[in-house]
């Protein structure tokens, strides 16, 4: 990878806030943050972790990865922050450590008595100030867990770090408003769109359907039990008409019945990068929907994070004895491809096209044939990207970031300069990013590093190579 | 809360400086916000896509889909961003007075 030259490193590091924000705050980090209250941070954040530890089953993770953390470093190989920073703070392992630490002073009978034996004052403001500024550096992939010789999951470590920050206060404010909309307010979703503007949209993407292509696709609104549910990234019914009207398509072609849900109609679960409460919160309204739509099964759309919230998630917060299936739309494609409801025009686009993992998705080996199976039948220029699949490199906007616009310089300079490089040695014109997030993300490094290959979605191509019957 | 001074006139705004009432929006408002978004000067172009989102905005609460901010101006996509260097859910919403986008847009 190119080294960062130093005037990208003073665009990447520069905090834009004010300084009097910062000081008020007590916060020296890049992303804004509500006002909270800054006093005894440490005490209220050792409150915080003790009751997590009491709710949750976190402390069996503890207990075992402080055995056998090594502090190796042999995830600074995988690590795409580490690799363009070279900041020894931004190696996984020493991440990890800083919540560890606290957890082996403060809740375990050995860092107990040694602290008081040694007189050691245990966590600090500076301990929690360092913490909210790495814990938001790493993007959550969790490619380090591919290379831990111990099997520690970094990830599961930031994740815990964020959320006993966010118990405290300590939360990026567009992640916090969001889901603020999402829970409490009048839209009941994340980007805030009121029920007719989602019915305006889809008649819109109906219409357009119809004069694109001549099919009378349609995007059934609270259809009583239908076979799925489907919930896209609300942010799609603002930003990305093509793979919504792709997947309009897609059931045109196949038949099924599915439904879109008045009462609720997002995917988006923020949940998954900063509190557990909030994750369960969410998906309790994924399954309110559900149950009232009598729906048999849930669908999730592009969206990296939200496939894997529903997929690993739901069945653990569910409030009814069975949890429903949980399908991404990929699987769903690829399903409907598979058994030969869905034909493809195998010249469909001609242009070098590749495509990109998101982690949520690949990571777990969950999706990763599936969707180059698809792009193999309707592109014969497939081109692959090295490496990939379970391997893959974030996009440098996971775990939230990409919703912080004021992080954009150091999410494409250091987060997403990997990616970047990876794009453009393709050569391909096109690459296919199946997540709301990382489509922002890549769009962004494109602009910034002037790699000329547009980004879409995985449907917004499958939607010009359908064969109707 | 910051305040955003042009020509005179005092603005509540957010962090990423979009006006906090969003009901308090006329023309002088957007020309006024225009150089903080590296615009020198309001075209007919730019009053179009403007009123659009305003209009929309009005009437559903929320900004429409960038496809059909296209169809209905006219402007491809690399047009607007032309006009709104940083495009139309932000740079083009912040002169016409809406909220920021929130969630992943």
């Amino acid at each position: 990878m190119t080294p960062l030259a130093p005037s990208e490193r003073q665009r990447a590091f520069t905090i834009a806030k004010k300084q009097d924000v910062v000081e008020k705050q007590r916060l020296p980090v890049r992303y804004h943050v509500e006002d909270a209250d800054v006093r005894e941070r440490p005490r209220r954040f050792l409150e915080a972790f003790a009751a997590i530890l009491k709710h949750s089953n976190y402390r069996v993770a503890l207990e075992q990865y402080l055995r056998v953390a090594a502090r190796c470093s042999r995830c600074t190989t995988n690590c795409q922050v580490f690799l363009a920073t070279g900041n020894d703070h931004d190696i996984p392992c020493y991440r990890s450590e800083l919540l560890l630490k606290v957890y082996r002073r403060h809740f375990t009978m050995a860092g107990i008595l040694q602290g008081r034996l040694l007189g050691d004052p245990g966590l600090t403001d500076p301990d929690i100030q360092r913490m909210a500024d790495t814990f938001y550096d790493c993007t959550a992939c969790r490619r380090c867990s591919l290379e831990c010789p111990m099997g520690i999951d970094h990830g599961l470590l930031t994740h815990l770090g964020r959320y006993i920050l966010s118990e405290i206060g300590i939360v990026p404010r567009a992640l916090a408003v969001s889901v603020r909309e999402q829970l409490t307010g009048a839209s009941g979703n994340t980007s805030a769109v009121p029920l007719p503007a989602l019915q305006d949209t889809l008649e819109f993407l109906t219409d357009e359907l119809r004069d694109e292509n001549g099919i009378e696709a349609s995007f059934p609104i609270d259809q009583f039990d239908a076979e799925y549910l489907f919930l896209a990234p609300v942010s799609d019914y603002i930003m990305e008409a093509e793979t919504i009207m792709g997947i309009g398509a897609l059931f045109h072609a196949t038949g099924d019945s599915w439904t879109i849900g008045s009462a609720y109609f997002d995917a988006i679960n923020y949940g998954l990068f900063y509190n557990d409460q909030i994750l369960e919160h969410v998906l309790h309204k994924v399954e309110a929907e559900a149950t009232r739509l009598r729906a048999r099964k849930i669908l999730i759309g592009e969206c990296g994070h939200a496939s894997r919230c529903a997929k690993n998630f739901y069945p653990a917060y569910c409030l009814e004895s069975k949890a429903l299936p949980v399908v991404n739309i990929i699987e769903y494609a690829h399903q409907a491809w598979k058994s030969g409801r869905l034909k493809l025009n195998p010249q469909a686009v001609l242009e070098p096209v590749t495509y990109h993992d998101p982690c949520n998705l690949a990571r777990s080996g969950w999706i990763v044939d599936q969707p180059r199976v698809l792009i193999r039948a309707f592109c014969p220029n497939y081109v692959e990207m090295t490496p990939s699949g379970r391997e893959n490199i974030c996009c440098g906007g996971g775990g939230g970031a990409v919703s912080l616009d004021e992080t954009r310089p150091y999410r494409t300079l250091v987060g997403g300069r990997a990616k970047a490089e990876q794009i453009r040695a393709t050569g391909a014109k096109i690459c296919i990013a199946p997540c709301a997030n990382c489509k922002k993300q890549l769009r962004e490094l494109m602009e910034e590093h002037k790699v000329d290959c547009r980004i879409v979605g995985l449907h917004d191509l499958l939607y010009k190579a359908i064969v109707y019957e | 809360m910051p305040v955003f001074e042009a020509h005179g006139k005092k603005y509540e705004v957010d962090e990423d400086g979009f006006l906090q009432e969003p009901g308090i929006w006329n023309d002088d408002v957007a020309r006024d916000f225009a150089a903080t978004e590296g615009i020198t000067e309001l075209t007919d172009s730019h009053w179009k896509v403007i009123h659009y989102l305003r209009n929309y905005y009005l009437q559903f609460g929320i900004a429409p889909m960038i496809r059909k901010v296209c169809k209905e101006t006219g402007f491809k996509l690399n047009e607007i961003y032309q006009l709104f260097p940083s495009g139309p859910a932000k740079g083009a919403c912040k002169l016409a007075g809406l909220p920021k986008p929130t969630g992943c847009v």
